[in-house]
Protein backbone atom coordinates (compact mmCIF):
# COMPACT_ATOMS: atom_id res chain seq x y z
CA UNK A 1 0.00 0.00 0.00
CA UNK A 2 1.89 3.37 -1.14
CA UNK A 3 0.79 6.01 0.91
CA UNK A 4 1.39 9.76 1.23
CA UNK A 5 1.16 11.18 4.21
CA UNK A 6 0.99 15.11 4.31
CA UNK A 7 0.97 16.73 7.75
CA UNK A 8 3.48 19.58 9.27
CA UNK A 9 3.34 18.23 12.57
CA UNK A 10 5.97 16.24 13.54
CA UNK A 11 4.93 14.31 16.10
CA UNK A 12 1.63 13.62 14.15
CA UNK A 13 3.35 12.41 11.98
CA UNK A 14 6.19 10.34 13.81
CA UNK A 15 2.95 8.32 15.63
CA UNK A 16 1.17 7.93 12.47
CA UNK A 17 4.62 6.70 10.71
CA UNK A 18 5.36 4.16 14.18
CA UNK A 19 1.85 2.25 13.84
CA UNK A 20 2.25 2.13 9.96
CA UNK A 21 5.37 0.19 10.55
CA UNK A 22 3.66 -1.45 13.51
CA UNK A 23 0.80 -2.83 11.24
CA UNK A 24 3.06 -3.87 8.29
CA UNK A 25 2.55 -0.93 5.97
CA UNK A 26 5.88 1.11 7.26
CA UNK A 27 7.47 0.22 3.73
CA UNK A 28 4.90 2.41 1.38
CA UNK A 29 4.68 5.22 3.45
CA UNK A 30 6.24 8.89 2.48
CA UNK A 31 5.47 11.39 5.10
CA UNK A 32 5.24 15.09 4.11
CA UNK A 33 5.36 17.81 6.51
CA UNK A 34 5.65 20.38 3.62
CA UNK A 35 1.54 20.24 1.47
CA UNK A 36 3.50 22.28 -1.30
CA UNK A 37 6.29 19.15 -1.77
CA UNK A 38 3.84 16.64 -1.11
CA UNK A 39 1.78 18.32 -3.88
CA UNK A 40 4.15 18.72 -6.22
CA UNK A 41 4.98 14.59 -5.78
CA UNK A 42 1.05 13.89 -6.16
CA UNK A 43 1.47 15.84 -9.65
CA UNK A 44 4.50 14.33 -10.67
CA UNK A 45 3.21 10.82 -9.95
CA UNK A 46 0.21 11.87 -11.81
CA UNK A 47 2.00 12.57 -14.89
CA UNK A 48 3.91 9.54 -14.64
CA UNK A 49 0.81 7.63 -14.00
CA UNK A 50 1.41 6.13 -10.71
CA UNK A 51 -0.42 7.24 -8.49
CA UNK A 52 -0.74 6.28 -4.87
CA UNK A 53 -3.01 4.33 -3.16
CA UNK A 54 -3.82 6.48 -0.06
CA UNK A 55 -3.13 10.03 0.73
CA UNK A 56 -3.15 10.90 4.30
CA UNK A 57 -4.09 14.94 4.51
CA UNK A 58 -4.28 16.74 7.30
CA UNK A 59 -6.36 19.94 7.19
CA UNK A 60 -4.65 22.31 9.22
CA UNK A 61 -1.23 23.51 7.61
CA UNK A 62 -0.03 27.10 6.36
CA UNK A 63 0.68 28.35 3.55
CA UNK A 64 -1.38 25.54 1.36
CA UNK A 65 -4.12 23.77 3.94
CA UNK A 66 -5.88 20.70 3.44
CA UNK A 67 -8.72 22.59 1.82
CA UNK A 68 -6.39 24.09 -0.59
CA UNK A 69 -4.72 21.00 -1.25
CA UNK A 70 -8.21 19.51 -2.55
CA UNK A 71 -8.53 22.14 -4.85
CA UNK A 72 -5.58 21.81 -6.74
CA UNK A 73 -6.12 18.03 -7.23
CA UNK A 74 -9.83 18.30 -8.17
CA UNK A 75 -8.53 18.74 -11.98
CA UNK A 76 -7.52 15.42 -12.30
CA UNK A 77 -10.25 14.05 -10.68
CA UNK A 78 -10.44 11.09 -13.31
CA UNK A 79 -7.18 10.02 -13.21
CA UNK A 80 -7.32 9.51 -9.55
CA UNK A 81 -10.99 8.52 -8.95
CA UNK A 82 -10.85 4.40 -8.49
CA UNK A 83 -7.23 4.21 -8.23
CA UNK A 84 -5.93 6.88 -5.21
CA UNK A 85 -8.29 7.22 -2.15
CA UNK A 86 -7.85 10.34 0.01
CA UNK A 87 -8.73 10.00 3.77
CA UNK A 88 -8.47 13.81 5.94
CA UNK A 89 -6.61 13.01 8.96
CA UNK A 90 -7.14 15.63 11.14
CA UNK A 91 -7.52 16.93 14.74
CA UNK A 92 -10.27 19.50 13.99
CA UNK A 93 -13.51 18.52 16.08
CA UNK A 94 -15.68 21.01 13.95
CA UNK A 95 -18.55 19.79 12.22
CA UNK A 96 -18.23 22.00 9.57
CA UNK A 97 -14.89 20.54 8.54
CA UNK A 98 -16.42 16.83 8.25
CA UNK A 99 -19.42 18.91 5.76
CA UNK A 100 -17.19 20.51 3.82
CA UNK A 101 -14.83 17.30 2.81
CA UNK A 102 -18.11 15.73 1.50
CA UNK A 103 -17.78 18.38 -1.49
CA UNK A 104 -14.90 16.43 -2.86
CA UNK A 105 -15.64 13.19 -4.20
CA UNK A 106 -11.94 12.01 -3.83
CA UNK A 107 -12.11 11.96 0.15
CA UNK A 108 -13.48 8.97 1.00
CA UNK A 109 -12.90 8.92 4.70
CA UNK A 110 -12.55 11.60 7.57
CA UNK A 111 -10.82 10.96 10.47
CA UNK A 112 -10.00 12.20 13.91
CA UNK A 113 -6.66 12.21 15.48
CA UNK A 114 -4.98 10.07 16.94
CA UNK A 115 -5.01 7.45 14.39
CA UNK A 116 -4.86 3.65 15.67
CA UNK A 117 -4.02 0.38 14.66
CA UNK A 118 -7.07 -0.69 13.88
CA UNK A 119 -8.22 2.30 11.42
CA UNK A 120 -4.98 1.77 9.27
CA UNK A 121 -6.29 -1.87 8.89
CA UNK A 122 -9.20 -0.83 7.62
CA UNK A 123 -8.00 1.66 5.09
CA UNK A 124 -5.79 -0.97 4.13
CA UNK A 125 -9.57 -3.04 3.31
CA UNK A 126 -11.08 -0.82 1.27
CA UNK A 127 -7.94 0.26 -0.99
CA UNK A 128 -7.85 -3.78 -1.43
CA UNK A 129 -11.78 -4.02 -1.76
CA UNK A 130 -11.98 -1.02 -4.37
CA UNK A 131 -9.12 -0.65 -6.26
CA UNK A 132 -9.52 -1.89 -9.71
CA UNK B 1 -83.94 94.12 -1.21
CA UNK B 2 -87.03 94.87 0.86
CA UNK B 3 -88.65 91.84 -0.66
CA UNK B 4 -92.06 93.67 -1.64
CA UNK B 5 -93.38 95.30 -4.91
CA UNK B 6 -92.50 99.12 -5.23
CA UNK B 7 -96.43 100.39 -4.66
CA UNK B 8 -96.12 98.96 -1.45
CA UNK B 9 -92.84 100.87 0.27
CA UNK B 10 -93.24 104.28 -1.50
CA UNK B 11 -94.65 106.50 0.89
CA UNK B 12 -94.26 104.17 4.04
CA UNK B 13 -91.73 104.99 7.31
CA UNK B 14 -88.28 102.89 6.85
CA UNK B 15 -89.31 101.86 10.55
CA UNK B 16 -92.22 99.80 8.88
CA UNK B 17 -89.52 97.25 7.24
CA UNK B 18 -86.86 96.95 9.76
CA UNK B 19 -86.97 94.20 12.56
CA UNK B 20 -87.60 96.34 15.88
CA UNK B 21 -84.28 95.94 17.09
CA UNK B 22 -82.72 97.83 14.65
CA UNK B 23 -85.16 100.79 14.37
CA UNK B 24 -83.11 102.26 17.49
CA UNK B 25 -79.49 102.38 15.18
CA UNK B 26 -80.94 103.35 12.29
CA UNK B 27 -82.93 106.46 14.10
CA UNK B 28 -79.07 107.53 15.60
CA UNK B 29 -77.71 107.42 12.27
CA UNK B 30 -80.60 109.43 11.14
CA UNK B 31 -79.60 112.11 13.74
CA UNK B 32 -76.10 111.94 12.97
CA UNK B 33 -76.71 112.93 9.47
CA UNK B 34 -79.09 115.68 10.08
CA UNK B 35 -76.42 116.87 12.13
CA UNK B 36 -74.64 117.51 8.87
CA UNK B 37 -72.39 114.91 8.03
CA UNK B 38 -72.26 111.47 6.03
CA UNK B 39 -72.40 108.27 7.78
CA UNK B 40 -71.56 104.93 6.77
CA UNK B 41 -72.05 101.88 8.59
CA UNK B 42 -72.61 97.98 7.94
CA UNK B 43 -75.39 95.70 9.65
CA UNK B 44 -76.66 92.46 9.23
CA UNK B 45 -80.85 92.57 9.08
CA UNK B 46 -83.44 90.24 7.73
CA UNK B 47 -86.20 91.69 6.32
CA UNK B 48 -89.69 90.05 6.28
CA UNK B 49 -89.98 87.49 3.92
CA UNK B 50 -86.54 87.97 2.95
CA UNK B 51 -83.04 86.25 3.54
CA UNK B 52 -80.39 87.26 5.77
CA UNK B 53 -78.15 90.23 3.83
CA UNK B 54 -75.30 92.58 5.20
CA UNK B 55 -75.85 95.68 4.12
CA UNK B 56 -73.65 98.86 4.08
CA UNK B 57 -75.29 101.87 4.96
CA UNK B 58 -74.42 105.65 4.07
CA UNK B 59 -76.83 108.16 5.01
CA UNK B 60 -75.96 111.62 3.53
CA UNK B 61 -77.39 115.03 4.39
CA UNK B 62 -79.04 116.81 1.35
CA UNK B 63 -78.12 120.62 2.28
CA UNK B 64 -79.86 123.58 0.44
CA UNK B 65 -79.03 126.83 0.99
CA UNK B 66 -77.20 126.22 4.34
CA UNK B 67 -80.36 124.35 5.31
CA UNK B 68 -80.30 120.32 5.57
CA UNK B 69 -83.42 119.63 4.09
CA UNK B 70 -83.44 116.10 4.17
CA UNK B 71 -80.94 112.55 4.26
CA UNK B 72 -80.14 110.40 0.95
CA UNK B 73 -79.83 106.79 2.35
CA UNK B 74 -78.22 104.55 -0.05
CA UNK B 75 -77.70 100.83 0.75
CA UNK B 76 -75.90 98.24 -0.48
CA UNK B 77 -75.90 94.05 -0.17
CA UNK B 78 -72.52 93.38 0.46
CA UNK B 79 -73.48 90.53 1.85
CA UNK B 80 -71.50 88.56 -0.57
CA UNK B 81 -68.56 90.26 0.17
CA UNK B 82 -68.61 90.07 4.00
CA UNK B 83 -69.02 85.79 3.49
CA UNK B 84 -66.17 85.67 0.87
CA UNK B 85 -64.12 87.73 4.32
CA UNK B 86 -64.96 85.82 6.33
CA UNK B 87 -63.97 82.70 4.88
CA UNK B 88 -60.79 83.80 4.52
CA UNK B 89 -60.54 84.71 7.84
CA UNK B 90 -61.77 81.15 8.58
CA UNK B 91 -59.92 79.73 6.67
CA UNK B 92 -56.26 81.18 7.87
CA UNK B 93 -57.01 80.78 11.26
CA UNK B 94 -57.70 77.01 10.58
CA UNK B 95 -54.73 76.77 8.71
CA UNK B 96 -52.75 78.55 11.78
CA UNK B 97 -54.86 75.99 14.03
CA UNK B 98 -53.22 73.05 11.99
CA UNK B 99 -49.94 74.66 11.94
CA UNK B 100 -49.90 74.78 15.71
CA UNK B 101 -51.70 71.60 16.18
CA UNK B 102 -48.73 69.76 14.12
CA UNK B 103 -46.05 68.49 16.46
CA UNK B 104 -43.52 69.08 13.78
CA UNK B 105 -41.76 72.64 13.52
CA UNK B 106 -43.15 74.84 10.27
CA UNK B 107 -41.95 77.34 8.30
CA UNK B 108 -42.80 78.21 4.81
CA UNK B 109 -40.23 80.12 2.62
CA UNK B 110 -41.44 82.32 -1.02
CA UNK B 111 -39.74 81.84 -3.81
CA UNK B 112 -36.53 84.36 -2.33
CA UNK B 113 -35.93 81.95 0.24
CA UNK B 114 -38.34 84.52 2.36
CA UNK B 115 -40.02 82.96 5.81
CA UNK B 116 -43.51 83.65 5.31
CA UNK B 117 -45.05 81.96 8.18
CA UNK B 118 -43.88 79.60 11.14
CA UNK B 119 -45.51 77.93 14.42
CA UNK B 120 -44.25 78.20 17.55
CA UNK B 121 -42.40 75.05 17.29
CA UNK B 122 -40.44 76.60 15.34
CA UNK B 123 -39.63 79.56 18.29
CA UNK B 124 -39.09 76.57 20.86
CA UNK B 125 -36.58 74.11 19.01
CA UNK B 126 -34.52 77.46 17.21
CA UNK B 127 -34.69 79.27 20.11
CA UNK B 128 -35.52 82.13 18.12
CA UNK B 129 -38.27 84.92 18.63
CA UNK B 130 -40.77 84.66 16.16
CA UNK B 131 -39.77 88.61 14.99
CA UNK B 132 -36.20 87.80 14.58
CA UNK B 133 -37.59 84.85 11.71
CA UNK B 134 -40.84 86.53 9.98
CA UNK B 135 -39.89 87.88 7.00
CA UNK B 136 -36.68 86.99 7.34
CA UNK B 137 -34.26 85.54 4.43
CA UNK B 138 -32.97 81.74 5.31
CA UNK B 139 -29.45 83.09 5.69
CA UNK B 140 -30.12 85.23 7.77
CA UNK B 141 -31.90 83.19 10.21
CA UNK B 142 -29.40 80.38 9.74
CA UNK B 143 -26.54 82.05 9.49
CA UNK B 144 -23.75 79.66 10.86
CA UNK B 145 -21.72 76.76 9.61
CA UNK B 146 -24.00 73.93 8.81
CA UNK B 147 -26.91 75.48 7.48
CA UNK B 148 -25.44 74.76 3.86
CA UNK B 149 -26.28 70.92 4.22
CA UNK B 150 -30.00 71.78 5.03
CA UNK B 151 -29.99 74.41 2.28
CA UNK B 152 -28.89 72.03 -0.39
CA UNK B 153 -31.33 69.99 0.19
CA UNK B 154 -33.70 72.18 0.50
CA UNK B 155 -32.66 73.62 -3.22
CA UNK B 156 -32.54 70.15 -4.44
CA UNK B 157 -36.67 70.29 -3.32
CA UNK B 158 -36.77 73.16 -5.35
CA UNK B 159 -35.40 71.97 -8.44
CA UNK B 160 -36.98 68.29 -9.00
CA UNK B 161 -40.02 69.73 -7.82
CA UNK B 162 -40.24 66.61 -5.03
CA UNK B 163 -40.85 66.24 -1.40
CA UNK B 164 -37.48 65.63 0.07
CA UNK B 165 -36.80 63.95 3.28
CA UNK B 166 -33.51 64.19 5.60
CA UNK B 167 -31.63 63.63 8.71
CA UNK B 168 -28.99 66.22 9.69
CA UNK B 169 -26.99 67.46 12.68
CA UNK B 170 -27.75 71.11 14.05
CA UNK B 171 -24.36 71.95 14.91
CA UNK B 172 -24.94 74.70 16.78
CA UNK B 173 -28.37 73.51 18.69
CA UNK B 174 -26.28 69.97 19.33
CA UNK B 175 -29.63 68.35 17.97
CA UNK B 176 -30.15 65.84 15.36
CA UNK B 177 -33.05 67.04 13.28
CA UNK B 178 -35.67 64.97 10.75
CA UNK B 179 -36.54 67.53 7.66
CA UNK B 180 -39.72 66.96 5.09
CA UNK B 181 -39.37 69.82 2.95
CA UNK B 182 -42.41 69.61 0.54
CA UNK B 183 -42.27 72.25 -2.47
CA UNK B 184 -45.15 74.85 -4.42
CA UNK B 185 -44.96 77.05 -6.73
CA UNK B 186 -45.02 79.63 -3.98
CA UNK B 187 -41.72 78.27 -2.75
CA UNK B 188 -41.28 75.81 0.26
CA UNK B 189 -43.06 74.19 3.56
CA UNK B 190 -40.55 73.16 5.81
CA UNK B 191 -41.33 70.67 8.66
CA UNK B 192 -38.94 68.83 10.86
CA UNK B 193 -38.71 67.60 14.75
CA UNK B 194 -35.83 67.13 16.89
CA UNK B 195 -34.79 63.14 16.66
CA UNK B 196 -31.82 63.40 18.43
CA UNK B 197 -32.90 60.90 21.49
CA UNK B 198 -33.95 58.36 18.93
CA UNK B 199 -30.33 58.78 17.02
CA UNK B 200 -28.79 58.44 20.02
CA UNK B 201 -30.79 55.27 21.00
CA UNK B 202 -29.89 54.03 17.40
CA UNK B 203 -26.04 54.74 18.25
CA UNK B 204 -26.13 53.22 21.00
CA UNK B 205 -27.82 50.04 19.68
CA UNK B 206 -25.37 50.01 16.83
CA UNK B 207 -22.53 50.01 19.27
CA UNK B 208 -24.21 47.57 21.22
CA UNK B 209 -24.41 45.21 17.99
CA UNK B 210 -20.89 45.69 17.21
CA UNK B 211 -20.06 44.41 20.40
CA UNK B 212 -22.41 41.03 20.02
CA UNK B 213 -20.95 41.06 16.71
CA UNK B 214 -17.62 40.95 17.54
CA UNK B 215 -17.85 38.89 20.80
CA UNK B 216 -19.47 36.23 18.61
CA UNK B 217 -16.18 36.55 16.38
CA UNK B 218 -14.05 35.90 19.41
CA UNK B 219 -16.55 33.24 20.27
CA UNK B 220 -15.81 31.64 16.91
CA UNK B 221 -12.25 31.99 17.12
CA UNK B 222 -11.89 30.10 20.55
CA UNK B 223 -14.09 27.70 19.29
CA UNK B 224 -11.21 27.14 16.11
CA UNK B 225 -8.83 27.61 18.46
CA UNK B 226 -10.23 24.82 20.77
CA UNK B 227 -10.88 22.33 18.01
CA UNK B 228 -8.14 22.61 15.83
CA UNK B 229 -4.79 24.03 18.21
CA UNK B 230 -5.75 22.87 21.19
CA UNK B 231 -7.12 19.29 20.12
CA UNK B 232 -3.31 18.40 17.73
CA UNK B 233 -1.48 17.95 20.55
CA UNK B 234 -3.75 16.44 22.84
CA UNK B 235 -4.58 14.11 19.85
CA UNK B 236 -0.68 13.40 19.47
CA UNK B 237 -0.85 12.77 23.78
CA UNK B 238 -3.23 9.62 23.68
CA UNK B 239 -1.91 8.26 20.42
CA UNK B 240 1.71 8.10 22.06
CA UNK B 241 0.21 7.20 25.06
CA UNK B 242 -1.40 3.89 23.32
CA UNK B 243 1.80 2.79 21.56
CA UNK B 244 3.77 2.58 25.24
CA UNK B 245 5.29 -0.88 25.95
CA UNK B 246 4.56 -0.74 29.95
CA UNK B 247 6.66 -3.26 31.54
CA UNK B 248 5.68 -4.49 35.07
CA UNK B 249 1.71 -3.90 36.40
CA UNK B 250 2.41 -0.55 37.97
CA UNK B 251 3.71 0.90 34.62
CA UNK B 252 0.87 -0.52 32.92
CA UNK B 253 -1.71 1.36 35.68
CA UNK B 254 0.16 4.67 34.86
CA UNK B 255 -0.20 4.05 31.05
CA UNK B 256 -4.08 3.31 31.67
CA UNK B 257 -4.62 6.62 34.13
CA UNK B 258 -2.59 8.39 31.25
CA UNK B 259 -4.69 7.50 28.27
CA UNK B 260 -8.02 7.65 30.94
CA UNK B 261 -6.57 11.25 31.89
CA UNK B 262 -6.20 12.44 28.40
CA UNK B 263 -9.72 11.01 27.15
CA UNK B 264 -11.30 12.88 30.02
CA UNK B 265 -9.77 16.06 28.25
CA UNK B 266 -10.36 14.64 25.07
CA UNK B 267 -13.98 14.09 26.18
CA UNK B 268 -14.13 17.80 27.25
CA UNK B 269 -12.79 19.53 24.09
CA UNK B 270 -15.49 17.25 22.51
CA UNK B 271 -18.35 19.08 24.71
CA UNK B 272 -16.88 22.79 24.40
CA UNK B 273 -16.51 22.31 20.87
CA UNK B 274 -20.40 20.84 20.64
CA UNK B 275 -21.51 23.92 23.05
CA UNK B 276 -19.80 26.55 21.61
CA UNK B 277 -21.00 25.15 17.75
CA UNK B 278 -24.84 25.14 19.01
CA UNK B 279 -26.03 28.11 18.10
CA UNK B 280 -23.57 28.17 14.87
CA UNK B 281 -24.41 25.17 13.28
CA UNK B 282 -28.07 25.54 14.23
CA UNK B 283 -28.67 29.03 15.07
CA UNK B 284 -29.03 31.69 12.27
CA UNK B 285 -27.46 30.02 9.61
CA UNK B 286 -29.33 26.65 9.90
CA UNK B 287 -31.37 25.42 6.80
CA UNK B 288 -35.43 25.65 8.75
CA UNK B 289 -38.25 24.23 7.41
CA UNK B 290 -41.66 23.55 8.61
CA UNK B 291 -41.22 20.79 10.49
CA UNK B 292 -43.83 18.09 11.91
CA UNK B 293 -43.56 17.54 15.61
CA UNK B 294 -45.05 14.20 15.88
CA UNK B 295 -43.13 12.53 13.77
CA UNK B 296 -39.80 13.89 15.62
CA UNK B 297 -40.96 12.41 19.32
CA UNK B 298 -42.02 9.09 16.87
CA UNK B 299 -38.17 9.11 15.78
CA UNK B 300 -36.72 10.12 19.37
CA UNK B 301 -39.54 7.26 20.71
CA UNK B 302 -37.82 5.16 18.66
CA UNK B 303 -34.23 5.87 19.46
CA UNK B 304 -34.78 5.94 23.48
CA UNK B 305 -37.01 2.69 23.15
CA UNK B 306 -34.76 0.53 24.32
CA UNK B 307 -33.85 2.16 27.66
CA UNK B 308 -37.56 3.05 28.09
CA UNK B 309 -38.08 -0.71 28.40
CA UNK B 310 -35.79 -1.77 30.51
CA UNK B 311 -36.98 0.29 32.39
CA UNK B 312 -40.45 -0.41 32.62
CA UNK B 313 -41.96 2.88 31.49
CA UNK B 314 -43.94 4.38 29.36
CA UNK B 315 -44.43 6.79 26.86
CA UNK B 316 -47.72 8.79 25.54
CA UNK B 317 -47.85 11.30 23.20
CA UNK B 318 -50.74 13.86 22.88
CA UNK B 319 -50.74 16.19 20.26
CA UNK B 320 -52.47 16.74 16.92
CA UNK B 321 -51.03 15.43 13.82
CA UNK B 322 -50.52 18.37 12.23
CA UNK B 323 -48.97 20.37 14.66
CA UNK B 324 -45.48 21.77 13.16
CA UNK B 325 -42.93 23.69 14.24
CA UNK B 326 -40.36 25.91 12.23
CA UNK B 327 -36.93 24.86 12.87
CA UNK B 328 -34.46 22.13 12.04
CA UNK B 329 -35.27 18.60 12.53
CA UNK B 330 -31.97 18.50 14.27
CA UNK B 331 -32.59 21.17 17.09
CA UNK B 332 -36.24 19.83 17.50
CA UNK B 333 -34.42 15.80 17.72
CA UNK B 334 -31.70 17.15 20.27
CA UNK B 335 -34.58 18.95 22.30
CA UNK B 336 -37.01 15.87 22.99
CA UNK B 337 -33.78 13.55 22.80
CA UNK B 338 -32.79 15.13 25.56
CA UNK B 339 -35.49 15.86 28.11
CA UNK B 340 -36.65 12.05 27.32
CA UNK B 341 -33.11 10.44 28.33
CA UNK B 342 -33.16 12.82 31.35
CA UNK B 343 -36.67 11.49 32.48
CA UNK B 344 -35.43 7.73 31.98
CA UNK B 345 -32.37 8.43 33.85
CA UNK B 346 -34.16 10.04 36.91
CA UNK B 347 -36.84 8.30 37.11
CA UNK B 348 -38.27 7.32 40.73
CA UNK B 349 -36.89 3.39 41.23
CA UNK B 350 -39.89 2.61 43.67
CA UNK B 351 -43.11 2.75 40.56
CA UNK B 352 -43.20 2.40 36.64
CA UNK B 353 -42.17 5.62 34.27
CA UNK B 354 -44.51 7.37 33.03
CA UNK B 355 -43.79 10.29 30.84
CA UNK B 356 -46.60 12.16 28.88
CA UNK B 357 -46.04 14.71 26.33
CA UNK B 358 -48.44 17.51 24.93
CA UNK B 359 -48.47 19.55 22.44
CA UNK B 360 -51.28 21.80 20.65
CA UNK B 361 -51.30 24.90 18.93
CA UNK B 362 -51.36 29.00 20.41
CA UNK B 363 -53.94 30.27 18.56
CA UNK B 364 -51.77 33.82 18.35
CA UNK B 365 -48.94 31.44 16.77
CA UNK B 366 -46.31 29.04 17.65
CA UNK B 367 -46.75 25.71 20.02
CA UNK B 368 -47.08 24.65 23.03
CA UNK B 369 -45.44 21.60 24.46
CA UNK B 370 -45.32 20.24 28.02
CA UNK B 371 -43.23 16.98 28.53
CA UNK B 372 -44.47 15.49 32.54
CA UNK B 373 -42.85 12.19 34.00
CA UNK B 374 -43.97 11.07 37.52
CA UNK B 375 -39.85 10.52 38.50
CA UNK B 376 -37.79 11.65 41.25
CA UNK B 377 -38.13 15.24 40.46
CA UNK B 378 -35.76 17.87 42.15
CA UNK B 379 -36.31 20.67 44.68
CA UNK B 380 -37.12 23.31 42.15
CA UNK B 381 -36.67 26.15 44.43
CA UNK B 382 -33.07 25.35 45.21
CA UNK B 383 -31.79 24.93 41.35
CA UNK B 384 -33.86 28.27 40.87
CA UNK B 385 -31.97 30.07 37.99
CA UNK B 386 -29.38 27.06 37.58
CA UNK B 387 -31.44 24.50 35.96
CA UNK B 388 -30.82 25.33 32.38
CA UNK B 389 -26.52 26.47 33.21
CA UNK B 390 -23.86 24.48 31.91
CA UNK B 391 -22.16 21.48 34.16
CA UNK B 392 -25.15 21.88 36.77
CA UNK B 393 -26.41 18.77 38.54
CA UNK B 394 -29.03 18.37 40.51
CA UNK B 395 -28.86 14.60 41.01
CA UNK B 396 -25.94 12.91 42.87
CA UNK B 397 -26.86 9.52 40.90
CA UNK B 398 -26.73 8.10 38.41
CA UNK B 399 -23.66 10.18 36.84
CA UNK B 400 -24.35 12.89 34.09
CA UNK B 401 -22.62 15.78 32.86
CA UNK B 402 -24.76 18.54 33.33
CA UNK B 403 -25.17 19.62 30.24
CA UNK B 404 -28.27 18.17 28.71
CA UNK B 405 -30.51 20.28 29.72
CA UNK B 406 -28.26 23.22 28.91
CA UNK B 407 -28.83 21.63 25.39
CA UNK B 408 -31.83 21.66 25.72
CA UNK B 409 -32.32 25.43 26.66
CA UNK B 410 -30.04 26.38 23.71
CA UNK B 411 -31.38 24.78 21.31
CA UNK B 412 -34.81 26.23 22.04
CA UNK B 413 -33.34 29.73 22.55
CA UNK B 414 -32.07 29.22 18.83
CA UNK B 415 -35.40 28.58 17.69
CA UNK B 416 -36.84 31.19 19.24
CA UNK B 417 -38.34 29.83 21.85
CA UNK B 418 -38.42 29.60 25.53
CA UNK B 419 -39.16 26.99 28.08
CA UNK B 420 -39.70 26.50 32.36
CA UNK B 421 -39.73 23.82 34.21
CA UNK B 422 -41.56 22.91 37.06
CA UNK B 423 -40.60 19.76 39.51
CA UNK B 424 -40.95 18.45 43.13
CA UNK B 425 -38.88 16.04 44.88
CA UNK B 426 -40.64 12.42 44.66
CA UNK B 427 -43.34 13.17 42.87
CA UNK B 428 -41.96 14.53 39.16
CA UNK B 429 -41.11 16.91 37.00
CA UNK B 430 -42.92 19.05 33.94
CA UNK B 431 -41.08 21.02 31.02
CA UNK B 432 -43.34 23.57 29.34
CA UNK B 433 -42.15 24.97 26.24
CA UNK B 434 -42.99 27.62 23.88
CA UNK B 435 -42.11 26.83 20.31
CA UNK B 436 -42.39 29.74 17.62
Amino acid sequence: MRTFLVDDDFISVFLTEKLFQREGFGEGLHSFESPEKALDSVLHAISQESVPDVILLDLNMPVLNGWDFLSALQPYEAQLTGRCFIYILTSSLAPADQVRSEEFPLVIGFIHKPLDGIQVQAIHAYVAEHQG
Amino acid sequence: MLHLPKPGVVGRHINDFLPSHLIPLFKQKLLEAFEGKSVTFDVAVQFRGAVPKVLSVSKVPLIEDGTITGVHVVCRDISELTASHQLIAQQAHTLNTLFESITDAVFLMDNEWRITYLNSEVERLLKLKEEQILGKGYWEVFPETGSEVFYEHFVHAKRVGHAVKFEAYSIPREMWLEVKAYPSSEGLSVYFSDVTPRKETEARQERLAQDLYQHNQDLQEFNYLVSHNLRGPLANALGLARMLHPHGSEQEQVQEHLILSLQQLDGLLHELTTILSVRETHGVVGNRTVVPLGQVLAQVQHRVRESLCQSGGTLTVLMPDELTVYGTHTQLFNIFRNLLVNAIAYREPQRPLRVVVTGQAIPTGGVHVTVADNGSGFDRARAGADVFKLYKRFHAEPSGRGLGLYFVQAYVTALGGHITVQSQPGIGTEFSLYLP
